[in-house]
């Protein structure tokens, strides 16, 4: 790939714009937006900044040196995948859209100087922030959980070392073993994706370890897709899968780590493998400048992702608070359109486009078994709200072969979100 | 479904052949600017997610760009009204109206 210059990529745009029969306008200054975080949310938001006006100054904030997608790491626990494949480079940002690409944390938002301060003391000036750190799990909320506790009951709810750490334990345990699943209640980091990863666990099991159990203990009574993944739990795991809701007794009291046992309404169980999914905040750099309220999530203006706290500053993806949208890469990556249009528009002295907002999440029940659930969202007097009459899940009654298509469609929206987002 | 967008993919790829700069640049140059971002043109960016772009539309998933306005419009009434089997388009074309349908096949027919 070549390396751009500033020069170059200019000299492309006027060749592309003259013989494509576009009017070539010369262009006045974009002025400089900042970027927190190169998740989904932060790098599609760099990118689509850079596609609606190439003359915006783009800085990205990232502090890890590859993105490593939570969405497919449950197909690393299932065996189908390897991290490897869900391992990503941002350097095309760079080299294909001249974003510049700073690795770095950062620590404090100046609102009245307009300055990000990253923990290296490096201060970065913008005319927009925006705000896209994902989440940051509250381990106090688990009595007897703690981050280090994390070592032994991992979450895996951030893809990477944790997800390694959770494969190698399903590895290791024995035939027969009871696997502990314990989702948090709501709102979470992608409400299906618990459910996904006990389909894929049992993925696991039922082709190596027939005789071990799943036990999902649950702090909420009803889950996302329930129909779906319970019609396709009988269908394809029977009898391996129990789902204990919290009104029944499933919500963990506390986790005794030492000896692998979880405290329950219901009473005690010990089990091979736990994993403990805690609650969790917007991340700790929207907390920590006071962009959040008292739920810790960032509440935003629906129609722009505007920080209902600071000027010139948005907050998307898992942190914010988007009203009927779930914390989702799809959501996160749909976000950050609107707020590029948004930007890129108020920069220029337009007026942005209608918001509007698509989610999808797709999962895997089995290799071969896809389901989904899909809407679109507009801006509400409260918040984002899901257009009527549309959207909603796979159909409860289909054959094989729709599974079929909507597990292949799962791996094209993968594909076609990492081309999206980092391509 | 035609292919003729293929043509301006591949015209950009000459370009890029011939002034040593990256496809992309040129591929950014149809995206609408601040002054062009209609709400037609806006919505077809949320498609992108699944349908990719004129150049680069992910294997498993047909080609939405540059074909017909009318077809793609009637298509897409299809869709939505379950007349045309979809696992999941019919699903996303009834979060639109016919209007809000009509504007985004129209823009997707200019490329
Ligand atoms: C098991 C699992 C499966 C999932 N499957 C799906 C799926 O199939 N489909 C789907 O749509 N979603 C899925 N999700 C949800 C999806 O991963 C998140 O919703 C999405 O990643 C949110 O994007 P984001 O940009 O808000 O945050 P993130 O993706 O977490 O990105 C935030 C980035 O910011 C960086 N960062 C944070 N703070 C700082 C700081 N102070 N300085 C510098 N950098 C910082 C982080 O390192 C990170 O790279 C899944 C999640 C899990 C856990
Ligand atoms: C979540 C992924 C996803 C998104 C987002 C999406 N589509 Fe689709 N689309 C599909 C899939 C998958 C199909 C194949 C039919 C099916 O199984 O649903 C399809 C089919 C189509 C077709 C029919 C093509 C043919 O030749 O049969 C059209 C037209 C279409 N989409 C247009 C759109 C438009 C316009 C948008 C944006 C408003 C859009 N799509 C957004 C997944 C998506």
């Amino acid at each position: 790939m070549t390396h751009f210059t500033r020069r170059g990529l200019l000299g492309a745009g006027a060749a592309a714009a003259t013989l494509l029969g576009m009017p070539n306008i010369a262009r006045a200054a974009g002025g400089r937006v900042v970027i927190v975080g190169g998740g989904f949310g932060g790098a599609t938001a760099a990118r689509y900044l850079k596609l609606f006006d190439p003359s915006i100054e783009v800085t990205l904030v990232e502090r890890d040196a590859t993105y490593v997608t939570c969405p497919f790491s449950n197909y690393v626990l299932g065996g189908i995948r390897d991290l490897n494949s869900i391992t990503h480079r941002r350097d095309p940002l760079r080299q294909r859209w001249g974003v510049r690409l700073v690795r770095g944390e950062a620590r404090a938002i100046d609102v009245s100087r307009k300055s990000l301060r990253l923990a290296d003391g490096v201060a970065l000036p913008y005319d927009k922030l925006v705000v896209a750190p994902g989440i940051e799990l509250k381990y106090e909320g688990v009595p007897g959980y703690s981050e280090k506790a994390a070592d032994r009951v991992p979450h895996a709810w951030k893809a990477g070392a944790q997800t390694a750490l959770l494969r190698r334990q399903l590895e290791a345990m024995p035939d027969g073993g009871v696997v502990i699943v314990a989702p948090p209640a709501n709102p979470f980091r992608c409400p299906p994706g618990p459910y996904e990863r006990v389909s894929m666990i049992a993925w696991y099991l039922k082709n190596h370890k027939p005789k071990s159990k799943i036990l999902i203990l649950d702090a909420k009574d009803a889950f996302s897709k329930q129909g779906l993944f319970q019609a396709g739990w009988e269908s394809q795991y029977p009898g391996l899968i129990t789902w204990l809701a919290g009104k029944d007794g499933g919500k963990v009291e506390e986790i005794d780590v030492a000896n692998m046992t979880i405290k329950a309404g219901f009473g005690n169980e010990k089990a091979a493998v736990i994993n403990l999914i805690p609650p969790q905040t917007a991340g700790r750099i929207a907390v920590d400048a006071g962009l959040t309220e008292a739920n810790g999530w960032a509440a935003v203006d629906p129609i722009s992702f505007a920080s209902r706290k600071a000027a010139d500053v948005y907050v998307i993806g898992d942190a914010s608070i988007a009203g009927a949208m779930p914390k989702s890469g799809s959501a996160a990556n749909s976000q950050a359109k609107v707020v590029a249009a948004h930007i890129s528009a108020t920069l220029n002295g337009k007026a942005p486009p209608p918001a509007v907002f698509h989610n999808t999440c797709y999962s895997l029940v089995t290799p071969d078994y896809g389901i989904s659930v899909t809407g679109t969202y507009r801006p509400g007097p409260n918040g984002v709200a899901e257009v009527p009459n549309s959207g909603g899940v796979s159909p409860a009654q289909a054959n094989a072969d729709f599974r079929k298509q909507e597990a292949l469609h799962t791996e094209g929206w993968y594909a076609g979100i990492i081309a999206d987002a980092l391509g | 479904m035609s292919r003729i967008s293929l043509a301006g993919a591949a015209f950009a790829l000459a370009l890029a052949a011939q002034f040593g700069f990256a496809p992309q640049a040129a591929m950014a140059q149809q995206a609408p600017k601040p002054g062009e971002l209609t709400e037609a043109a806006f919505t077809a960016q949320t498609c992108a997610l699944c349908h990719g772009t004129p150049s680069q539309t992910p294997p498993t998933m047909p080609l939405i760009y540059g074909s017909n306005a009318d077809q793609l419009y009637t298509t897409l009434l299809d869709l939505k009204a379950n007349r045309r089997p979809s696992t999941i388009m019919g699903r996303i074309a009834r979060g639109f109206t016919d209007d809000q349908l009509k504007a985004v096949a129209d823009y997707l027919a200019r490329y």
